[in-house]
């Protein structure tokens, strides 16, 4: 962690470049992470740790910018949408270790 | 230099040997919708083949944030800029993204790194147009990624809101990375040893260690930075692609082929790898039951990173779909529009595919798409989501089923001794 100005040189500095990053994208982001999120079967609780833990920084970001509410709102939609279902595996029982058939539920119901 | 066929870039291009291409090829497509950057993969790799000393820098797998990270610093930035330099505003597509095998992307009109090296290097050794980052830029992996430099004098005091440090104001995604295995591999184009060799049996690109004696032109010349060099044995070292599991001969695997430590290890079920069939001339060949030929030459939801550079690289992504176009587009190459189309709007088959990530670590050869009754439908303003009881089956190897999928509505049972409560 620098605390000095850093040398011209400094390959670790970063020369400040504007990016374009609207409300509309950070919005589809939160979107997204939500969405393939109940899809792989997490509870409304558990993606919003996601959008609160600040080591998730691209969701941590977008609440940061959206605020909680809106998150939740997001959140809300896509477990309306999306977290009325589980997808089931089934696994065969091994040839070799024969046992029952292995089925595992993928989504925590709401 | 000899003429090689690239399908990804649509036509052929110069590269160092005549081409020979393996009976099959491991490739690999990473989701970046679902990255979440938890570096799960990054620690399984780590953890399993660069934990000694002398490897400290070195990551096989990594996760960068983009627009902003990479590893090493600046890799893409880099080689993108020599590029340029190379051959001034020439780094262009032509023609239309199309249905066809032979030119999906449209055609690159620029040079590769082999074309550009031939025309700006010199002596005729050096073979490819690359460059040696800096010890630095090895050094710091993920810094300031996320977060700009704070603010002076400040000394380990957390934000307010939970981060040490600002974050920068604006998009993210998180870039997954290994090694490509690439069909025209930089870094064996480049090796003056010959030390770097591709398997005829799976296209995993190998550094042999017995004979690479640490010139670093593999360093050098590898695009997305994969070739890594160590000090203390002062030989070059490089990602493996897992091979004793792939080959199915890790005590873990059973005897099937499995997928790398970290594909079996991603948390966000964004990775799936597998292996496909190569015909003569270098393409994939028709292989529609395959769910990676599915994703990438049918769906073409599933694209190669900087295809532009030449490598015809083995790793595909499924880009995101908030991030503005002309960046994926540079990255990715043309066909980023329509993936982006196709992911946000799934028919029935591409849905179940996608289902079929991580549910097994062993290897997929072959899937069975099955259609069922609607179960499910719900609503959210015009945007309708409609769920189907499809059925995939995923088969291995010796055409043993692996397992199947199937949806089903939630059902709670209540215990007997709280009759009147959830």
């Amino acid at each position: 962690m620098p605390y000095d100005d850093p040398e011209g040189d400094d390959p670790h500095e970063l020369v400040g470049v504007v990016l374009p990053g609207d409300e509309t994208s950070t919005r589809e982001m939160a979107r997204a992470f939500a969405e393939e999120f109940v899809q792989l079967g997490w509870s409304r609780g558990q993606i919003l740790g996601l959008f609160h833990d600040p080591a998730y920084t691209g969701a941590h970001g977008a609440r940061e910018a959206l605020g909680a509410e809106e998150i939740g709102r997001i959140v809300d939609e896509a477990v309306h949408l999306f977290g009325g279902f589980h997808v089931t595996v089934t696994e065969p029982a091994s040839p070799t270790k024969p046992t029952a058939p292995n089925r595992r539920s993928l989504r925590v119901l709401q | 230099m000899p003429n090689v066929k690239n399908w990804q870039l649509g036509r052929e291009m110069s590269y160092p040997y005549e081409a020979k291409y393996p009976s099959r090829q491991f490739a690999f497509v990473f989701n970046i919708n679902r990255c979440i950057a938890c570096q799960t993969c990054t620690m399984a790799c780590k953890s399993t083949w660069t934990f000694s000393k002398g490897q400290e820098h070195m990551w096989w797998a990594n996760v960068e944030t983009k627009p902003y990270g990479g590893y090493p610093q600046f890799w893409d930035v880099k080689i993108l800029e020599r590029l340029e330099a190379a051959n001034p505003a020439g780094q262009v597509w032509s023609g239309d993204v199309s249905e066809s095998p032979e030119q999906p992307y449209g055609q690159f009109d620029g040079q590769t790194i082999f074309e550009a090296g031939q025309k700006t290097l010199s002596p005729d050794s050096a073979r490819v147009l690359g460059y040696l980052p800096s010890d630095e830029e090895w050094n710091s992996p993920n810094i300031y990624e996320d977060n700009p430099v704070g603010g002076r004098g400040v000394r380990d005091q957390l934000h307010k809101s939970g981060e040490q440090l600002p974050i920068h104001k604006t998009w993210f995604f998180y870039l997954a990375r290994i090694c490509n295995h690439c069909s025209y591999p930089a870094c064996l184009a480049a090796c003056p040893r010959k030390a770097i060799y591709k398997r005829p049996e799976d296209g995993i690109v190998l550094l042999d260690q017995k004979e690479c004696r640490g010139y670093r032109k593999c360093v050098e010349a590898c695009p997305y930075k994969k070739a890594m060099y160590r000090g203390n044995t002062r030989v070059s070292e490089k990602c493996i692609a897992c091979y004793p599991r792939v080959e199915g001969t890790d005590p873990e695997s059973d005897g099937d082929p499995m997928e790398t430590r970290c594909m079996a290890s991603c948390v966000g079920q964004i990775r799936m790898q597998g292996l496909v069939k190569i015909d003569s001339d270098g393409s994939w060949a028709e292989d529609r039951q395959h769910p990676l030929y599915y994703l990438v030459h049918v769906a073409k939801v599933a694209l190669p990173l900087y295809p532009q550079l030449g490598t015809q690289p083995n790793g595909y992504y499924i880009p995101p779909r908030w991030v503005p176009r002309p960046y994926l587009r540079q990255m990715f190459g043309p066909g980023v529009d329509r993936a982006i189309e196709r992911y946000a709007n799934p028919d029935r088959e591409l849905l179940a595919v996608l289902q079929l990530f991580r549910r097994s670590n062993k290897i997929i050869f072959r899937y069975e798409f099955q259609e069922g009754p609607k179960v499910y439908e719900r609503q959210v303003g015009e945007r309708k989501v409609t769920i189907y009881n499809d059925t995939v089956i995923a088969y291995g190897r010796e055409g043993q089923e692996l397992f199947r999928t199937s949806i089903e509505e939630p059902v709670h049972v209540r215990p007997d001794v709280h009759a009147n409560s959830i």
